[in-house]
């Protein structure tokens, strides 16, 4: 259960396109929290209340320019202390911020969690407080599909298994607490520790592995493939505004793939522009086809470009859809005059017809691109913010749990209270990720593990 | 006859309770079968433990006898867990029983207010939901404001040896029947639980050669102040007059007698219904449980000075006599062993404890309170908790004052009754640490200054009591300054304290003005500081929603938005704070945020009206 005292962050503007995004804190640790990210001619504590600074938002590297607004107990919207940060629109620079804000020790709202402090603040009224019963509402409808199903399945499973081994580690430290058998050993506690340092490594892989999924989240992959001399190139550097791919008419030129990173909609896209797709004769250009496929395996959107003016050849069909969805078909080289035309595709496919060297033409794919990503980042957004609250509590387990094998190892038995404290901390916080209770939990295992009482 | 409170029955809630409110001033009678058979041992002979043993020092702070009368009969003292820091050290008292109980009935018949009424209840009075008084069995009426009900394992006791049951309420006492019949009639949920005890060994028949020997720690570790104690009961306590206790094991053999009478035992050959405990097993369920373990403890515990009886702790079974005996046998040193009193199980009834408010007092009637096995717990110490809290929530409730609900990071007991009422048990109950959030802050050995606030505000214990400790807390925080002033080479002496090796008696600038208890308080504060304020700012941390009151009056049904789920469960459960209501189990964080936002809205509209 989290306390209303505890110190909350959130996005507070919408995502999409917008010249700022706004990241706002409220809590007793808001004004400590910005004083260590924010670097400023001034501290941002020693502003007061309804003040503004300029500064620069930096958790080791910067991560943006922002202005800094603060309002301070009980003069603001939830009469805690408030910092709202605006920095640059678009959703990286703000998530960044956020999970700066985040390591320093400040939790993920839950949504409407502003407003509700704000009500029991008494900062608003009654016939609002309807609306943040709604919210609240909203936000229990989530909660019944529990955290745990809402990250990818082999995630949690992993989650699981360290919660599982946690509670066994738990267990025995608490048995050797809580009931009175005698000498146990050095050797007791050894490997109570090592197992406390096995699940330590567990969970900084299932860590690493998650920042790579965030990593990936940041930007929707959107991958352009499509036979040699297509237009893929052209269209590349249509949609980024300038050349990045070598264009030209000799097939094969793009012999690998290609990222660009960009903004579309206010949500950041990586586009991969992939070697030509035909059966390829040297290695380097086998290696790029391979490596094309592989891209449009796991992207996110898939764009292919066929030359309309050339009737399709069998090993130009897209060989397979697997996600209609994702996939759109442009057809360019209208200009020299169409013989493949929408008609010939499923209808359920997404088709351009266009020519991608004149700036109407990219427009018209771009325009294809934001509907589809309309359509996409309605689920995609959640995950990514629910994702940046796992982490944070997991990296909190981690602290503990190194913690925990550190008394173990260095006084054994001396430092098993404290280890156990430590430990419990640890499984708890990953027991709120799994849905589990500590308590109950731990006496069943103990009860289970050893053969208790006189 | 009048009084302010009437206590049903004599065992540790009982006693503990008729005390405590006599010694609030409230005229009160307690009503015992036999003067006798008061604050009886009916199980182990020791008083304290791991976490029981946190229990008593709190009840010792606030002004409870079980500590002191521990202290005073104690045969062998022990603390327990001396190499695992202080938060679980752990104090337990072999007691000499006969001398428990007789110490204990001198303390109620000479504690003024007190009156002692031996006779059976049978009947409670009650007028419109409130209870007015009892009947007693010879037809006599006592009217009370407040009558606090601990009837052990008394009601509808039945006793179990193998396949023969009879009725009784364990330890030779009667069993009381009609009561629960009332009580359901009243609207009461009530079940059965079980429990069990070993066979009473013959002392001299035992080889203690066999054994391993166990004495007890010299200076003997006490639960009260020594100074409160001018004359111990027993002995002076010099090392050698300690009785020692002896441990032995069962034996392949004990194993294989177990396993080829299982269908005979009461447990096993499903003659009892009701749950037991998990960590307090019968040995029959230790076989079944763990058959990869090749032998179990069995401590040999003295039942007294004068008593003829050993108690062979490990070894409680409902196994008929003749698989008793060759039981007995089996073990070593035992094998000429005789069996004076035979092993039991009982079951009993109890009542869920999700049916009291914190303060004990039922839900369903006014001005009634329960503690002590009736709410599901086991253990004389888990007993006595209740039994304090129920007499002076029962003394403030005459009084019209609020009652006092002590907090889960404040003290064990505060763990052991929220648990109780808020969560509800369906096996005996009984202390563990772990089920302590805040481990750390709850030691024993600073029971007498976490809880001297509360103590003031209870009002059993002597002021000039409360006045020492904090001159002694003074004491303690003007040590550490001075620690912290005085330096040896590059470090503060308050720096070296911190070191895990360093005792306060190797300071060059050590006092030898201060008392051991306050020496052993000091360096647990200076040796653990960074824990204790770690869990300290937990514990603030919660102290928002642990404060935050839910009135009587709150109207849950028409309550809208809230999930028909939770209405129920707070319906049910009629949690006093909102820490409370997080902790019923089912309750999701968005109950409890609807619940707050509600809440606001009521205490406002309560405000308007005024």
């Amino acid at each position: 259960m989290n306390a209303d005292s505890d110190t909350i962050v959130g996005i507070s503007t919408a995502p999409g396109a917008a010249g700022i995004a706004i990241v706002r804190i409220s809590g007793t640790e808001s004004l400590a929290i910005a004083d260590q990210i924010i670097r400023c001619n001034r501290r941002i504590s020693s502003l007061a209340g309804n003040n503004m600074a300029h500064g620069f938002v930096a958790d080791g590297n910067d991560i943006d320019e922002v202005v800094v607004l603060v309002f301070k107990a009980p003069h603001s919207y939830t009469r805690e202390d408030v910092v709202e940060i605006q920095g640059h629109g678009g959703s990286i620079c703000a998530r960044r911020i956020l999970s700066a804000v985040l390591r320093h020790g400040a939790r993920m709202a839950e949504p409407g969690e502003f407003t509700k402090r704000a009500f029991l603040n008494g900062r608003i009224d009654l016939v609002q407080a309807e609306a943040v019963i709604d919210l609240i509402n909203a936000q229990s409808e989530r909660a019944a599909s529990s955290a745990i199903e809402q990250l990818e399945g082999k995630l949690s499973d992993y989650i699981r298994t360290c919660y599982d081994k946690m509670l066994t580690a738990a267990a025995d430290l608490e048995y050797s607490l809580d009931f009175e058998e005698g000498d146990l050993g050095d050797d007791y506690f050894r490997k109570i520790a090592e197992l406390v340092e096995n699940v330590n490594v567990t969970l900084e892989e299932i860590l690493n592995t998650w920042e790579e999924g965030v990593l990936l989240r940041e930007g929707l992959k959107i991958v352009i493939s499509g036979p040699p001399n297509a237009g893929k190139s052209t269209l590349l550097n249509g949609l980024l505004g300038r050349n990045r791919s070598i264009v030209s008419e000799t097939p094969g030129t793009t012999r690998d793939t290609i990222e660009e990173q960009s903004v579309l909609e206010g949500i950041p896209v990586r586009y991969v522009d992939t070697a030509g797709l035909r059966d390829a004769s040297c290695t380097v250009e086998q290696d790029g086809v391979r490596r094309a496929k592989e891209s449009i395996a796991t992207a996110g959107i898939n764009i292919r470009v066929i030359d309309g003016s050339a009737p399709l050849e069998a090993s130009q069909k897209p060989e397979e859809w697997p996600n209609a969805d994702h996939w759109l078909i442009v057809l360019n080289k209208a200009d020299l005059g169409l013989v493949m035309r929408k008609s010939d595709f499923p209808v359920n496919l997404r088709c351009v017809e266009c020519c991608l060297h004149d700036e109407t033409g990219i427009k018209t794919v771009r325009d294809a691109l934001k509907v589809m990503i309309n359509i996409s980042t309605g689920s995609t957004m959640p995950h990514a913010t629910i994702s940046e609250r796992h982490r944070a509590m997991i990296q909190y387990a981690q602290n503990e749990l190194n913690e925990c094998m550190i008394l173990l190892k260095q006084r054994g038995e001396e430092s098993a209270a404290e280890a156990a404290a430590a430990l419990r901390r640890a499984t708890e916080k990953v027991g709120e990720i799994t849905g589990h209770f500590y308590t109950d939990d731990l006496l069943t295992k103990v009860f289970s593990r050893f053969c208790v009482g006189k | 006859m009048n009084f302010e409170i009437i206590v049903v029955g004599g065992g540790h809630a009982g006693c503990e309770a008729a005390l405590a409110a006599a010694r609030l001033g409230a005229k009160t009678v307690l009503i015992t079968p036999k003067k006798e058979t008061v604050a009886r041992m009916p199980c182990n002979p020791s008083i304290g433990g791991i976490a029981k043993s946190h229990l008593v020092h709190e009840l010792q702070a606030l002004g409870g006898e079980i500590g002191r009368n521990a202290d005073a009969t104690g045969i062998q003292f022990r603390t327990l867990n001396t190499r695992k820091g202080p938060a679980v050290r752990a104090t337990r008292i072999q007691c000499d029983k006969a001398a428990y109980s007789k110490r204990m009935l001198n303390v109620l018949e000479t504690t003024p207010n007190l009156h002692i009424a031996e006779q059976l209840m049978t009947e409670f009075l009650i007028e419109s939901n409130t209870v007015v008084g009892v009947i007693m069995d010879n037809g006599e009426l006592l009217y009370s404001a407040a009558v606090i009900f601990c009837p052990g394992t008394s009601l509808g006791g039945t006793i179990h040896v193998g396949d023969v049951k009879e009725p009784g309420g364990g330890d030779g006492a009667p069993a009381s029947h009609g009561i629960t019949e009332q009580l359901r009639e009243l609207g009461f949920r009530i079940s059965r639980l079980k429990t069990g005890t070993p066979p009473r060994l013959d002392k001299v028949t035992i080889d203690y050669n066999a054994m391993e020997i166990q004495p007890g720690d010299y200076p003997p570790p006490l639960f009260s102040d020594p100074l409160e104690l001018p004359s111990l009961f027993h002995v002076e306590h010099p090392e050698t007059a300690q009785i020692p206790c002896f441990l032995t094991h069962t034996t392949a053999k004990t194993h294989e007698i177990i396993r080829s009478n299982l269908s005979r035992s009461s447990l096993y050959g499903g003659h009892i219904v009701g749950t037991g405990v998990r960590y307090c097993p019968s040995v029959e369920d230790k076989i079944v449980k763990f058959p990869n373990h090749a032998s179990h403890h069995v401590f040999i515990e003295p039942e007294g000075v004068t008593s003829p009886l050993a108690y062979p702790n490990g070894i409680s079974n409902s196994l008929p006599r003749d698989v008793q005996d060759a039981l007995v046998a089996s073990i070593p040193g035992l094998a000429s062993a005789r069996i004076i009193k035979y092993g039991y199980a009982i079951e009993y009834d109890y009542s869920d404890p999700t049916q009291l408010f914190p303060s004990l007092e039922t839900k369903l009637i006014k001005g009634l309170f329960f503690a002590g096995q009736i709410n599901g717990t086991t253990g004389y110490e888990e007993a006595a908790a209740q039994g304090f809290m129920a007499a002076i929530n029962a003394v403030r409730m005459v009084r019209n004052q609020n009652p006092i609900i002590l907090r889960r990071d404040e003290a064990y007991i505060g763990i052991l009754i929220d648990d109780l009422v808020t969560k509800g048990t369906d096996e005996p109950y009984r202390m563990f640490t772990s089920r302590a959030e805040r481990r750390l802050l709850l030691r024993q050995d600073n029971a007498q200054f976490r809880l001297c606030g509360r103590a003031g505000e209870i009002g059993v214990v002597d002021q000039a009591i409360l006045k020492e400790t904090n001159i002694a807390e003074l004491r303690i925080a003007t040590e550490i300054k001075r620690l912290n002033s005085l330096r040896v080479g590059s470090h503060s002496c308050l720096e070296l304290l911190r070191r895990p090796e360093v005792k306060y008696g190797d300071l060059p600038c050590a006092l030898n003005s201060l008392s051991g208890r306050l020496v052993c308080e000091l360096e647990n504060r200076v040796k653990y500081e960074g824990y204790i304020m770690r869990e300290t700012k937990d514990a603030a941390r919660m102290s928002g929603i642990e404060s935050t009151l839910i009135p009587d009056s709150f109207d849950y049904v028409s309550t809208p938005s809230l999930r028909i789920e939770a209405r129920e469960k707070f319906l049910r459960i009629r949690p006093r704070t909102l820490g409370q209501a997080v902790r019923i189990p089912g309750i999701t964080p968005a109950d409890i945020s609807i619940l707050a936002v509600f809440l606001r809205r009521h205490s406002a509209s309560i405000r308007n009206q005024l």
